[in-house]
């Protein structure tokens, strides 16, 4: 990230939420810069101003790692010891992660395909079920638990993917409409302006009626719904950033559009853009589910968490755990996933408020 | 006023004039309701037999034209499955949307409103934990999950309301807490998170220094300074309803509203009828935040809107 190395460029610490137009402020004055105004003494140390709270831990660290660059990642990890909101986001989300990875070669869990009818509908342990089939099974008798680590392959790589594409194109369409202007910038905003009066659901529903159920529909549907989202916050970033010294210094050296959209603004829409991105992950994660619950995503047998419930949905009297675990998954990885956007908004409305601080004159 | 209300009318009806045009570009030109309409196996004869009895063999400039002209006066075309016409059916189907709507934002704002200024109230304390902690399980829960677990435990368990369908008010009851919870859960954070920042500002700091009560601080002062925020919100999230969660809720209650018509529609091979589905829809968004713009304008006339 140039944004460390080069402390004339000015971190945008602006909080990522929907839509609005973020603070003005944040240019001028870096994150480095705030950093080693608090800590003038100790300019080779990793962190910043957490160092003041945590400082054994934190120099212990970076005797350690003496290559780690100040900066970003090491905020981070300061800030994240202070927040078990932010680990529990983390925790969850990995977990969820590695079972989608390693899912399929996990040596306890039976074949998530594999039906028994004599099995059909028992209860999870605790209600009467055995540890055969610790979640119980469905109304085919497959494991319950198996097909949860199944479907959160399907489940997590549809939003990833949808989350991804959207992010890529909504943030060239912000760069562009910020630093380009003009005629385009309308065009391209206009765009967003429909797009936010024409949402996901609408999208997939007329989409779907027009080209049938696919997984590749839903990617698309989700990411179409999520583009202008990155659109709308970068391209306002990129406004409050265009008339910073390093983007007229750059200009001024002759770079040409592209490379100062690529190599100066980009990088500074980072951090911003992440934390954007995990919020939207976690609508996307819904939305997913919600297109598969309708039968417009990935089609049986293959599973994702959203089909469960809908296969599941005729039992809820005599096997109301089919419905129920699904759903808990789907509410706790999203959970985590919320837990972990709102965790990075907060680090970056820190690191704002301690630029902020520092700006004020006489503090 | 009246000329900003001009202007943005004439806005209003751009957009769904541009989405319109979007939905018949997929609905005509990149494929067209009659091979949707037929089953895959159909033969390439069948196909042109039922496009010229539609009139999809003439030329997409004639076509759109037909659209366009048929959607001023209402005329969305006819359904194959209801042999009906198109517009009749979505109409027919809307007032139970709207019910459900209401009835989740009623659940909404009185859940909303008052959690978030207690939780305000009581910063730091367990109550605002507990009421952040559960907003938060409300906003990360699919809405469809949180309908089946309202009729397990409501319906089905207690007995208290019934199960499916539409028939009084009492069937109102779950679909607008399984529409509205998510929703609930954003505002009240929302709520929350703005008087207690409204709270640190010099006025309400004020006030409180001079012996007002926090709580008639934050009920009389500050909430009166989210309420634009607090109305925007509640637009953004009656939209929501309007194009998310009122379909899947509508599917998961068998309530006969347009969501669970369109996802029918498509069931049914009827693209006519999805098409005429998601228009009304895609209108009730663009009226919708018409409507909060007026709002916010009404409310607060400081605001400075295009």
């Amino acid at each position: 990230m140039t944004a460390e190395q080069d402390p004339a460029e000015p971190t945008a610490a602006a909080s990522g939420t929907a839509g609005a137009p973020e603070t003005g402020e944040t240019t001028g004055t870096t994150l480095e810069a705030s950093e080693n105004a608090a800590e003038p003494t100790t300019p080779e140390t990793a962190s910043g101003a957490f160092e003041i709270f945590e400082a054994t831990e934190d120099t212990a660290k970076t005797a350690e790692a003496p290559e780690d660059k100040p900066g970003f990642l090491a905020d981070l990890r300061a800030h994240l010891r202070r927040s078990p909101a932010g680990i529990a986001g983390i925790t969850i989300c990995s977990l969820f992660a590695a079972a989608a990875v390693v899912g399929p070669w996990l040596p306890f869990l039976p074949d998530p395909t594999q039906q028994s009818l004599p099995d059909k509908l028992t209860p999870p342990v605790g209600w009467g079920g055995t540890w055969a089939h610790p979640l119980g099974t469905d109304q085919l008798g497959r494991d319950i638990a198996a097909r949860l680590v199944d479907g959160a392959r399907i489940s997590l790589l549809v939003s990833v993917a949808a989350v991804l594409i959207a992010a890529v194109l909504g943030t060239a369409l912000g760069l562009v409409a910020g630093y380009i202007g003009g005629k385009v910038d309308t065009l391209i905003i206009s765009a967003a302006d429909v797009q936010m009066a024409f949402p996901g659901v609408l999208a997939g529903l007329i989409l779907v009626a027009a080209f049938g159920p696919s997984v590749w529909l839903v990617i698309v549907v989700i990411a179409i719904s999520s583009w202008m989202v990155f659109t709308r916050v970068g391209r306002s970033l990129v406004f409050t950033l265009k008339t910073s010294l390093f983007v007229e210094a750059a200009e001024l050296t002759g770079a040409p559009a592209r490379r100062v959209m690529w190599r100066h603004l980009l990088p500074n829409l980072f951090s911003s853009l992440i934390t954007l991105g995990v919020l939207e992950l976690a609508a996307a994660i819904l939305a997913e589910s919600a297109f598969a619950f309708l039968g417009f995503g990935v089609q049986p047998p293959r599973s994702s968490w959203g089909l469960m419930i809908q296969q599941g949905r005729n039992y809820i009297t005599n096997g109301w755990w089919i419905v129920t675990f699904a759903g808990l998954a789907i509410s706790l990885v999203v959970l985590g996933v919320n837990l972990l956007s709102q965790w990075l908004q907060s680090f970056n409305d820190v690191a704002e408020r301690e630029q902020i601080i520092l700006e004020r004159p006489g503090s | 006023m009246l000329r900003w209300l001009a202007r943005r009318i004439i806005a209003a009806a751009l957009v769904v004039f541009v989405v319109t045009s979007l939905v018949f570009v997929v609905t005509h030109v990149f494929t067209d309701p009659a091979t949707v309409s037929l089953p895959l196996e159909a033969s390439e004869e069948q196909r042109d037999q039922r496009r010229a009895a539609l009139g999809l063999d003439r030329s997409i400039g004639v076509q759109y034209w037909d659209f366009v002209s048929g959607l001023v006066v209402g005329d969305f075309g006819e359904s194959f499955w209801q042999s009906q016409p198109a517009s009749k059916l979505v109409l027919e189907r809307l007032p139970a949307t709207l019910r459900l709507v209401a009835g989740a934002t009623v659940v909404t704002v009185l859940m909303a409103a008052p959690l978030g200024m207690l939780a305000a109230w009581l910063e730091r304390r367990f109550a605002d934990h507990a009421i952040m902690g559960l907003s938060m399980a409300a906003i990360s829960a699919p809405p469809f999950w949180i309908g089946y677990l309202l009729i397990i435990v409501f319906a089905v368990q207690l007995g208290w309301v019934p199960t499916f369908g539409s028939s009084g008010w009492r069937s109102l009851i779950l679909p607008s807490f399984a529409v509205g919870l998510a929703s609930a859960g954003r505002l009240t954070q929302m709520t929350r998170r703005g008087i207690v920042e409204e709270l640190r500002k010099p006025y309400a700091v004020t006030a409180m220094s001079r012996g007002f009560s926090r709580s008639y601080t934050i009920v009389h002062h500050t909430f009166r300074n989210i309420a634009t925020s607090f109305v925007t919100m509640t637009g953004w999230e009656l939209t929501r309803m309007f194009t998310g969660y009122t379909v899947v809720i509508e599917v998961v209650f068998s309530w006969p509203g347009v969501g669970r018509l369109a996802v029918q529609a498509i069931d049914n091979r009827d693209l006519i009828l999805v098409q005429a589905a998601v228009v009304v829809l895609a209108t009730l968004v663009v009226v919708t935040n018409l409507l909060v713009d007026v709002a916010r304008r009404l409310i607060d006339p400081r605001v400075e809107l295009l």
